[in-house]
């Protein structure tokens, strides 16, 4: 066959035009970036001539290199000690994830716990909720007069000072974090308990094992490497995180890469804040590797068989009552109440006094007055606040919709295509975003997209800017739900449509996306709600005219106006659990679907 | 005259060669089946006449149309060749109901409403399925989708009807009924079928012409009569009939000028071949073909055995004879009750014995075989 004629045939099928043009496109907004942020790690930067010795901007240099990671004691402040306590954070934060979720999920799947569907439901919130929602939340509680400003609730209520440590710092980042990645470790090994055939324990018990022997020797050997993978993906979305930790560990100076990252990209030394990405980018990268290998090798047990509809529950006996009674208390802790939390404290006029005569709807709906957060009128009146809100909803809007279709039909063609060496060069490059942290990536589009690069004008404090970075940071979820979609969906039902002659488009928008309509949309879902509630990307892109309600919120919290903070903070929170709810209803798709990392 | 040419089709998956030089014709009006193992290449013989697959070599003619040619780098898509596919799975809709499904086809070709209705009417009545119109598949058993299956393929009036093991996710009983539904459906739509299965029974029963592959590798092409009775090989042989084929190995020798002569375990055996002649080289080592039907248990018979064991399935009765080491299977007519262990005596008849090659597998001549 002549290459002209290969080429033709190649391109006969739509699967491999999408794949050809993504892979243009994708190594130009994701490869690139790579190479540029590698690049920028060896230059000097304007803000560094003071500190580069004799150094031209835009030199190589081997400066910020040796700075991180060869200089005594600056490494050791700079670089190191900040990474020991990612490690040291995310690793802890896993462990009450996964013991935490796992339990829950044994309980709802395998045994015959009270009042499952409240508990399913309400446990996922701090999921689904942004992720500082429960350290503003601890921070409501328990913070203190040590650091400055006023006590906390549970100070005012007991009138006993808490502690530095339990207040701020390492302790409650690791809490906060693990309870906020709980639902995510209870979504995916409760899936592969759903999902396990109950056969394979039956057949234990037909062999007289006891319960505890088939727990041990059948059930967890099963899921174990499900509940490695998700080990690791708590693991990297830990090391990843900033909400957390910048209002945690930043009033005691506990650092972790991500806020280090912070400090430099904005502060003087942004050729460090490279290194550090890089290094983030290197862990990430490594630990999604480890993970496709266990992933790839649990295929060897085929656990899904779509014969589970009859496990037998496990009787929980005498505990029945105590443990699902613990259980929803529990769970209305870590769910409901940090927003009772936000609503008092938003509406408290001097911090820290939670008296009756002390309450006030100034933060709401008052008309600003000059001696209160420097004359804001209320959250409710304010137009900036609607301003925030309708780039927020605006963004997410646009963001979903293009990296929800861009990620449909790419999982679309990376299933058709599968097996293919473009098929996986795609899957890889569109599923490579969700390896750069955050603050890197937005870092990275800053700089190349600052001046105009290629035939794109120059992109900064555009709202186009925010789309794109938004699009290709969530496209990840989009594809993964796609090729979810694609996977479940025998080939067999589009050539159906194929052989009689129905157009591609047809097969795509009347066959396709109807059947699999939940998977897919949830591709579009989970763009929209992460853009929603997202802050790390945008916080350093974001100029005046298109903030949105994240930005706003930090800021607020930055300046110290906690009521004002606590208020938006609701706001966030109801909107997002609102449009989940109403997506989740209408269509079937939530953002706790479809996330498999 | 849709009349399907295959000239030296080969498909490549990477290193792995699924399909290896096919050349075939199939005929207009023919029932043909791909019969072989898993993975021997039907399936993808199949998908690449109809167009789900890119041949990696060779040509493809439907109906006098090129269909397909690497060489001239000709490929028209599926819809495009006026073919039917039928699959194993039925792929059919799960969110159509029965009619939307089979009228989704002819929506597309631009019929007007009455039009498909009546159509889909026709189609729905002639698989007597016209009760579950307004159902939806996951409603209907395994044998219903099937109907709406064969109703949606149908729709379009193709020439040609391809179907990938379209009876092997039903049960024995519905499937025995569907083999004579999908006989009546080839007489009647006076189209062209290929047919693809794993299963002889399957294969025998339904075509007119059986191709035989092997990894990828054509075997036999021919009436299934003759696949049966005149195999082109051992493997063919061996693939085809049930109970098996028996078969003992040994050494021949040639004798009276065309026949030859081969003692294994204390049987001495004359083969006479009913047309031509065979020799043999010198040390040959052959395979001796026998169908279960011509081992005839008789007490006129030469050849001594033990019964090994006795299968009465009420019309035929299969036993299984120990004659030194060698287990041979004969076929008896009717319930006959044998008990384990008596001796019998047996010969062979008919002229369908045939000798192979040990080493090649190929079939060396077919004749009769006598116990002396």
């Amino acid at each position: 066959m002549t290459p002209g004629n290969r080429i033709r045939f190649f391109l006969r099928k739509p699967h491999n035009v999408i794949l050809a043009m993504l892979v243009v496109t994708l190594t130009f907004l994701t490869l690139f970036p790579l190479l540029s942020l590698a690049r920028d790690t060896l230059i000097v930067h304007p803000s560094e001539i003071m500190s580069v010795k004799g150094a031209k901007i835009g030199e190589l240099t081997l400066f910020h290199w040796k700075k991180v990671f060869f200089d005594g004691d600056t490494s050791r402040n700079l670089f190191y000690s900040p990474l020991w306590n990612t490690i040291r954070v995310s690793l802890w934060s896993c462990i009450i994830a996964i013991v935490l979720g796992g339990s829950v999920a044994w309980l709802v799947t395998r045994s015959d716990l009270r009042w499952k569907p409240f508990v399913s439901t309400v446990f996922i919130f701090p999921y689904i909720m942004p992720s500082w929602t429960l350290a503003m939340a601890w921070l409501n509680f328990f913070r203190n007069r040590l650091i400055g400003g006023a006590p906390g609730l549970f100070t005012a209520l007991s009138g006993i000072e808490t502690a530095n440590w339990f207040a701020y710092g390492e302790f409650p980042i690791v809490v906060v974090l693990g309870l906020h990645y709980a639902p995510f470790a209870y979504i995916l090994i409760g899936g592969i308990l759903r999902n396990m055939d109950s056969n394979l324990e039956e057949a234990a018990v037909i062999l007289k094992a006891g319960r505890l022997k088939i727990l041990s020797r059948i059930t967890l050997p099963i899921v174990m490497p499900a509940v490695l993978s998700t080990f690791l993906l708590v693991f990297s979305s830990c090391m990843s995180a900033f909400a957390v930790p910048a209002f945690l560990g930043t009033p005691v100076r506990f650092q972790v890469l991500t806020t280090q990252l912070y400090r430099t990209l904005n502060g003087l030394n942004p050729g460090y804040g490279y290194i550090m990405a890089l290094v983030m980018i290197a862990i990430g990268t490594g630990i999604l590797m480890l993970n496709q290998w266990i992933i790839g090798k649990r295929k060897s047990f085929t656990t899904v068989t779509g014969k589970s509809s009859n496990i037998s529950l496990a009787k929980l006996k005498g505990l029945r009552n105590p443990v699902s009674v613990m259980l929803v208390s529990f769970v209305c802790l870590i769910a409901i109440l940090p927003l009772l939390t936000f609503a008092v404290e938003s509406f408290i006029m001097a911090p820290g006094d939670y008296s009756l005569g002390n309450l006030t709807t100034q933060f709401w709906v008052g008309q600003g007055s000059e001696d209160i957060g420097g004359g804001e009128p209320g959250i409710l009146l304010n137009k900036y606040i609607y301003l925030g809100l309708w780039n927020s909803v605006r963004l997410s809007v646009v963001v979903a919709l293009v990296a929800g279709t861009v990620g449909s039909l790419a999982g679309y063609a990376v299933v058709k295509a599968r097996g293919t060496r473009l098929a996986t060069l795609v899957n890889n490059l569109a599923f490579f975003p969700y390896l750069m942290p955050s603050m890197a990536f937005a870092a990275i589009y800053l700089s190349m997209f600052a001046k105009p690069t290629l035939f794109i004008p120059s992109l900064y404090g555009s709202f186009a800017l925010l789309v794109l970075v938004g699009a290709v940071k969530y496209l990840p979820f989009a594809s993964r739900a796609g090729m979810n979609a694609m996977l479940q969906l025998s080939n067999e039902i589009e050539e159906a449509g194929l052989i009689i002659g129905i157009p591609w488009w047809k097969r795509m928008t009347r066959i396709i996306f109807p059947i699999q309509k939940s998977s897919f949309l949830s591709g579009y879902l989970l763009p929209f709600i992460s853009c929603m509630r997202e802050l790390a990307l945008f916080v350093l892109l974001i100029v005046p005219a298109n903030r949105v309600l994240t930005t706003m919120l930090f800021q607020y919290n930055e300046k110290g106006w906690n009521q004002y903070a606590n208020a938006i903070n609701l706001l966030i929170v109801l909107i997002v659990l609102i449009f989940n709810t109403v997506i989740n209803k209408a269509t079937g798709a939530s953002i706790d679907k479809g996330i498999g990392g | 005259m849709p009349e399907i040419i295959l000239k030296h089709v080969s498909k490549r998956f990477g290193k792995f060669v699924a399909v290896d030089d096919l050349s075939m014709v199939i005929d207009d009006g023919s029932f043909v089946t791909l019969l072989g193992p898993s993975g021997c290449g039907k399936t993808t013989t199949l998908r690449m006449i109809a167009g789900l697959e890119t041949p990696t070599d060779g040509e493809i003619s439907i109906d006098g149309k090129l269909v397909f040619s690497a060489e001239r780098g000709i490929d028209v898509s599926p819809d495009k060749r006026d073919v039917g596919f039928l699959f194993q799975n039925y792929a059919l809709w799960p969110h159509m109901t029965v009619e939307q499904n089979i009228s989704f086809g002819l929506e597309n070709l631009k019929w007007d409403k009455a039009r498909t209705a009546s159509r889909v009417a026709e189609l729905l009545a002639t698989l007597k399925i016209s009760q579950f119109g307004k159902r939806y598949p996951s409603e209907l058993s395994g044998g219903q989708q099937q109907r709406v299956a064969i109703a949606r393929t149908l729709a379009t009036g193709p020439k040609v009807l391809f179907m990938d093991e379209p009876l092997s996710n039903l049960d024995a009983k519905l499937r025995t009924e569907m083999r004579s539904e999908l006989k009546r459906l080839h007489a009647e739509t006076d189209s062209t079928f290929v047919y693809v299965t794993h299963d002889q029974l399957e294969a025998m029963t339904l075509s007119t012409r059986t191709c035989l592959m092997k990894e990828g590798v054509l075997q036999q092409y021919a009436p299934p009569l003759e696949v049966y009775h005149n195999p082109a090989n051992l493997f063919v042989a061996d693939f085809v009939g049930n109970p098996t084929m028996n078969f003992i190995e040994g050494v021949g020798r040639d004798v009276n000028l065309d026949e030859i002569n081969l003692s294994v375990d204390g049987l001495d055996m004359l083969f006479t071949p009913i047309s031509g002649s065979i020799t043999l080289r010198d040390n040959q080592a052959i395979t001796l073909g026998i169908r279960p039907e011509f081992v005839r248990i008789s007490g006129t018979g030469k050849g001594k055995a033990r019964v090994y064991a006795a299968l009465p399935s009420g019309m035929e009765t299969v036993v299984k004879l120990r004659s030194g080491s060698q287990l041979l299977t004969s076929v008896v007519f009717g319930a006959v009750d044998f008990r384990i262990d008596d001796e019998v005596l047996f010969d062979f008849t008919g002229e369908s014995c045939i000798v192979f090659d040990s080493e090649s597998g190929a079939n060396l001549a077919i004749g009769t075989l006598c116990i002396v």
